[in-house]
């Protein structure tokens, strides 16, 4: 076997296996420690598909980034609930049908789909092309999420000022 | 704008005359001391450790009673008649045995109060620092030079010395005291043949004297 | 990535590729612990460690070392055992996993690959996330408090240091550091000086002085050392590590801030590239140079720890997110400009 199906093997375990840890745990923080193996494990996954920019963004949003904002969240917040909060299941029957119905699209899905396997080579530069699709043909996406998330930013940043201003004022 | 400007250059200043202090000091030269290779001179008055010179001491206990904590403990046996124990260094006779003389270091607090009162100036302090012991009662210094023997040889001779004198004085006082009652009786009889009336003064001057 | 991993695996034994940067690392931590005591004390004007090995106690950590490994294992009783013992390695895998994409010199790099800064970052931010585990799995509250603030330190210092880096990559025009440090060799300004990035552009002195910042507090260096501030915190989140896994921290922090400087030497300093030009140049000495560099650095950061006091929380956020997050990027459109005029 191949060094590459190993490794793809091997992160594909932990994927998935970090991923029931992450379901099934009764604690919240290791819920989210979980979610980071997952996160690593993909950003492998990526790596074994020559997608080295998506891999490095990965690991640097989600697990340098919103992970540990889900951390803040969870250890800011009420300390009673991180400790073993409760998994039983709630509204069983709907919550089964639903789960069942998208599971036979996806496999339907996956199955129908006509998979065009190509050999795409070995590449060694996906940035460079990247950088041109974002500055060429996917500008005004690009520049479209930009303002969002900038109107976002200013919006937090509103919010919390104006809550602390209108406490000043009772003051 | 102008002022956040010169806050930061200011910051920038500060930081870098830090800076420059302490890279004077890593290039300067250090003042540490490599302790067990080489040792400090300390200054020959030094207050450190006490020592006593037993051949000049007289066994006055000055020093014991200046003490303010009470290390020093001094138990003397006067000379018998019989022996001479020679003069100090400094010329005052010796007539004491020195049966005892600790110095408990562990009480001592260095002040420095036990040598002034010294006539042969024989306890001073001695520069050195280093006597750390892991049991406090071997920081009770020993001068006397006597052996037990000797001490209770030496004690043995004064006590039957004392008790000689003790009763030559007993006698010596006995006779005094009937020498003194005789002449009383004699005063008596003459009072008695007198009769003056000396009474009234007599108890009031006790009196007077407590009050002062 | 993958592919020239896999050549560069080809090119030399996958075991030399692993062992030469972790040798690299454990050395210099050994002389960097011993070398940090030694510039306290001399600042101090003490003399530091000079008993253990004869000359001025060189020998020092490796008895700090062997003291360590005999210690015992500890683990808290209420701690969360698996994410407890699992913290320390996560970290300094974090930060040796970072040396694969540093070009030691030009005839050596772990993997030439094209993402270089941009990997080394992500990886690095992983950085973080251990810190937290180890602050939460020690269910202790001075690990506690020193972890969130360590967390929320990392994540802010993390935007400065990144747009400082491209500052760096919009004139350099490559995330590969190899390329990077190749496009700085030469000595052509004003005839003598090298071509360093630090020299071609004067707005990148500005960045050179947000990003030698940054890096102080991303590798928790006072003044910013909050998160293990020993004063207050005991010993933020190592509280609770003894013996061996402790002194997987200690590594780990120590290869960080190798890390950082030797990313520093990279970007502004010309990396492996002689600063006489060809005289002294090539691979052997070009490594020498390289580390030189890097130590210099990690020098003034231990050269500032014994100068500056402790900043307060509120503090390090306000420096942070009001005075170099808005001057970097002002100081990021300046640089494109003035890369666009001349």
């Amino acid at each position: 076997m191949e060094l590459t199906t190993i490794l793809f093997y091997l992160f594909a375990i932990v994927t998935i296996s970090a991923a029931a840890v992450m379901v099934f745990s009764k604690n919240i923080v290791h819920s989210a420690f979980a979610l980071m193996f997952t996160l690593i494990g993909v950003a492998a996954l990526y790596v074994l598909l020559y997608a080295d920019f998506i891999a490095a963004t990965q690991l640097l949003v989600y697990v340098g980034g919103i992970l540990i904002l889900i951390l803040f969240g969870v250890m800011l917040t009420t300390q009673g609930r991180t400790f073993s909060f409760k998994t039983s299941t709630v509204n069983l029957t709907p919550a089964s049908i639903l789960s069942v119905a998208a599971a036979l699209l996806l496999i339907y899905a996956f199955v129908q789909t006509d998979w065009k396997i190509t050999d795409s080579g070995v590449r060694d530069e996906t940035v460079h092309e990247l950088g041109m699709m974002l500055m060429g043909e996917y500008v005004l996406p690009f520049i479209a999420v930009g303002v969002l998330l900038l109107i976002a930013i200013i919006g937090a940043i509103l919010m919390s000022t104006r809550l602390s201003a209108n406490n000043d004022g009772e003051v | 704008m102008l002022t956040i400007i010169k806050q930061g250059w200011s910051t920038f200043k500060s930081i870098f005359t830090g800076m420059g202090v302490t890279i004077r000091h890593f290039f300067g030269p250090s003042v540490t001391l490599q302790y067990p290779d080489e040792r400090y001179e300390l200054p020959e008055n030094s207050r450190a450790k006490l020592y006593v010179n037993i051949d000049d001491c007289i066994g006055c206990n000055l020093c014991a009673r200046a003490c303010p904590v009470n290390c020093i403990d001094i138990e003397t046996v006067p000379a018998t008649a019989d022996v001479d124990l020679g003069k100090t260094s400094t010329g005052n006779p010796k007539r004491f045995w020195l049966t005892r003389f600790d110095i408990d270091m562990a009480k001592c607090m260095y002040c420095d109060l036990c040598v002034h009162p010294c006539p042969t100036d024989c306890i001073y302090m001695v520069p050195e620092y280093e006597y750390s012991e892991f049991d406090r009662t071997n920081l009770i210094y020993h001068f006397s030079n006597l052996e037990p023997e000797k001490i209770a040889e030496v004690k043995e001779k004064a006590e039957i010395e004392a008790a000689e004198k003790k009763k030559k004085r007993e006698e010596m006082q006995k006779a005094k005291a009937e020498a003194a009652r005789k002449k009383k009786e004699m005063e008596a009889k003459k009072e008695e043949n007198e009769k003056s009336g000396d009474d009234d003064n007599a108890p009031s001057k006790p009196e007077s004297d407590g009050g002062e | 990535m993958n592919s020239l991993f896999l050549t560069n695996i080809l090119n030399l034994p996958l075991l030399v590729h692993l062992a030469l940067p972790l040798t690299i690392i454990l050395v210099y931590a050994l002389v960097a612990i011993w070398g940090e005591r030694k510039v306290a004390g001399f600042i101090q004007d003490r003399l530091g460690p000079m008993r253990v090995g004869g000359w001025h106690g060189w020998a020092q950590s490796i008895a700090d070392l062997l003291k360590l490994i005999q210690k015992e294992d500890i683990v808290p009783t209420n701690a969360s055992r698996f994410l407890f013992k699992f913290a320390p390695f996560m970290m300094f895998a974090a930060s040796y996993a970072a040396f694969a994409v540093i070009p030691f010199s030009s005839g050596y790099i772990g993997s030439n690959i094209n993402i270089g800064v941009f990997y080394l970052l992500a990886v690095t931010s992983v950085l973080t996330l251990s810190i937290i585990m180890a602050a939460w799995a020690s269910n202790n509250k001075w690990s506690l408090l020193g972890g969130m603030r360590s967390a929320a330190q990392m994540v802010s210092y993390e935007v400065p240091t990144i747009a400082t880096v491209l500052t760096v990559i919009v004139v350099a025009g490559s995330l590969n550091l190899m390329t990077v440090t190749e496009m700085q060799s030469g000595n052509d300004i004003l005839g003598f000086l090298p071509n360093w990035f630090i020299f071609q552009n004067p707005f990148l002195i500005v960045a050179f002085v947000i990003f030698f910042i940054s890096i102080l507090a991303e590798s928790h260096r006072v003044p910013f050392d909050l998160p293990e501030s020993e004063s207050e915190l005991v010993a933020g989140y190592q509280t609770e590590y003894s013996g061996m896994r402790w002194a997987m921290f200690m590594l780990a922090e120590y290869a960080d801030m190798l890390l950082l400087s030797l990313l520093g030497a990279v970007l502004f300093f010309g990396g492996w590239n002689s600063p006489f030009g060809d005289f002294m140049g090539g691979p052997v000495w070009g490594f020498f140079w390289f580390m030189l560099k890097g130590l210099l650095l990690v020098f003034v950061m231990m050269w500032i720890r014994w100068t500056l006091p402790r900043y307060r929380v509120d503090q390090l956020m306000h420096i942070c997110w009001s005075v170099l997050i808005p001057l970097s990027f002002i100081n990021l459109v300046l640089v494109a400009l003035w890369e666009l005029i001349f």
